[in-house]
């Protein structure tokens, strides 16, 4: 801790310790991020064991139809108007655009 | 005895405030100082929120004979407005506010693009700077360290380093602070166009990478951790802005989360911003080195800025243009506030040109950037 007045030599070297620590401390908070991205998202990535081998083959299951894909009703607006309306919505709401489903937008 | 009406009359215009304004004019001084604020904020909406009760509490102060600021001595009870600053002094109302911020903050897209902490740590060059020029004008050490905060745009981070570093400084670094973060949108953007070519200033930049939903709740967990194991004395700071978070993010403190942004936030407002006012009293507030400190003040933003945009023009060489460098400036905290000027900007250049999202990255980095350096300044310079 320092007391009382600062050489100017010594107050250089607070400004500058201080701003070198700022970065380094970001910077090792960019290497944790990384960190943690990696990890969870290789535990998210881990493949499903294989199930053991079957005594008897069986017919394939059937392969479940893709979602249907969701369209958005727009009525009275343009597709670029549409992405506005729904990045404001996900903004102002705080919720991801891929949680939020919109059913249709129209125009007042 | 007998009663005389204009005896009485006498008494009480000799025994009230007016009679005890008129022995000092400086009492007047800060009265209209008060009004104008007062003004600022409601006419000008010059962050309203808190230069309303910030110039209220100055009005109430510089009132003579009320007693609201009289410390409990005698057994006789506390004024008001002591007892509120209570909650500046045992930086209570700072850290309750950067609970609600983080409440209020998406990290994602820091997560998503984890080079933006290094525009978020450029930014903080105002603070360093300002420090020196403070020493320059003769400001003793701990009270530089305070003033050169107001460059980290982040108003309770200010009132907490200088409630403990330059406690008669308060309300003025405080008044800096608050009315600089409010004329960003006029400060800001000189600079930028001044520190970066038009060509620059039109790139557009790749989309964020989505950031699942387990990073976001792990965030706040190790930010906290490393940052005040390393720096213990970011953690009124730190560790309730990455609790806030912790309840936005993890899905099961919904109450919480919403009451730490809303109503909390809303009711710890109010006694922050009269004992903020409250302190600026005639005699410590008029004097030269409150205009020293708001002309730092302002130095402070200015270099802040520029230290973000010039980093984020080494980034746009280093990246061979993927990274637009109007996105450094938003590095000083003010959230949103100066994400919105990159976005601005930006699109004035371009209009097809969506940089809100990008500059984000940086704004919320600034956040934890201003803490550090608040931490940092505490450290050394003891408070």
């Amino acid at each position: 801790m320092i007391q009382g007045p600062l050489s100017t030599i010594d107050a250089l070297m607070v400004a500058l310790s201080g701003f070198v620590i700022v970065f380094l401390m970001l910077a090792a908070l960019w290497g944790i991020i990384l960190v943690v991205s990696r990890v969870v998202g290789g535990l998210a990535a881990k493949p499903v064991p294989a199930p053991a081998a079957q005594a008897a083959p069986v017919p394939a299951a059937p392969v479940p139809a893709a979602p249907p894909v969701r369209w958005v009703e727009l009525v009275g607006i343009d597709d670029t108007q549409a992405a506005c309306v729904m990045a404001i919505v996900s903004h102002e709401t705080g919720i991801p655009l891929d949680q939020l489903v919109f059913k249709s937008i129209k125009a007042k | 005895m007998q009663f005389s009406f204009f005896t009485a009359l006498q008494e009480i215009l000799s025994g009230s405030g007016f009679a005890a304004l008129a022995r000092d004019p400086r009492q007047l001084i800060m009265l209209l100082i008060a009004f104008v604020l007062l003004y600022l904020g409601i006419a000008k909406k010059f962050e309203p929120l808190l230069l309303v009760p910030i110039a209220f509490g100055i009005l109430l102060s510089n009132m003579p004979l009320t007693g609201l600021l009289n410390e409990p001595m005698n057994g006789a009870s506390p004024g008001m407005l002591w007892v509120f600053y209570q909650g500046v002094e045992h930086a209570i109302y700072p850290s309750i506010i950067f609970l609600g911020i983080g409440a209020m903050t998406d990290f994602g897209p820091l997560i998503a693009r984890p080079s933006s902490l290094l525009l978020g740590a450029a930014a903080q060059l105002g603070i360093f700077s300002a420090f020196l020029l403070a020493l320059a004008l003769g400001f003793p050490s701990a009270v530089a360290a305070a003033i050169g905060i107001i460059g980290g745009a982040d108003g309770p981070t200010a009132i907490l380093v200088a409630s403990r570093l330059a406690k008669d400084y308060l309300p003025a670094i405080a008044i800096a602070a608050y009315s600089y973060m409010a004329l960003i949108p006029m400060i800001q953007p000189p600079i930028m166009r001044l520190l970066t070519t038009e060509k620059e200033r039109q790139i557009k930049m790749e989309q964020l990478r989505p950031v699942s939903k387990a990073e976001k709740i792990v965030f706040p967990i190790a930010v906290a951790t490393f940052v005040i194991l390393l720096i213990p004395d970011t953690a009124p700071l730190i560790g309730m802005l990455m609790l806030g978070n912790l309840f936005r993010e993890c899905g099961v403190c919904e109450r919480l989360s919403d009451t730490a942004q809303n109503a909390l936030m809303n009711i710890v407002t109010i006694p922050l911003g009269l004992s903020v006012g409250c302190k600026a009293v005639y005699d410590k507030f008029l004097t030269f080195q409150t205009v020293s400190i708001i002309v730092l003040g302002l130095l402070a933003f200015l270099l802040s800025t520029a230290g973000g945009v010039l980093l984020g023009d080494l980034m746009y060489i280093l990246t061979k243009g993927k990274v637009n460098p109007l996105i450094g400036s938003a590095g000083v905290s003010a959230v949103p506030m100066a994400a919105r000027v990159s976005q601005t900007v930006g699109q004035k250049e371009n209009p097809s040109n969506f940089l809100l999202m990008h500059a984000m990255g940086p704004n919320v980095a600034g956040v934890i950037g201003s803490a550090v350096a608040a931490g940092f300044m505490i450290k050394v310079f003891g408070g």
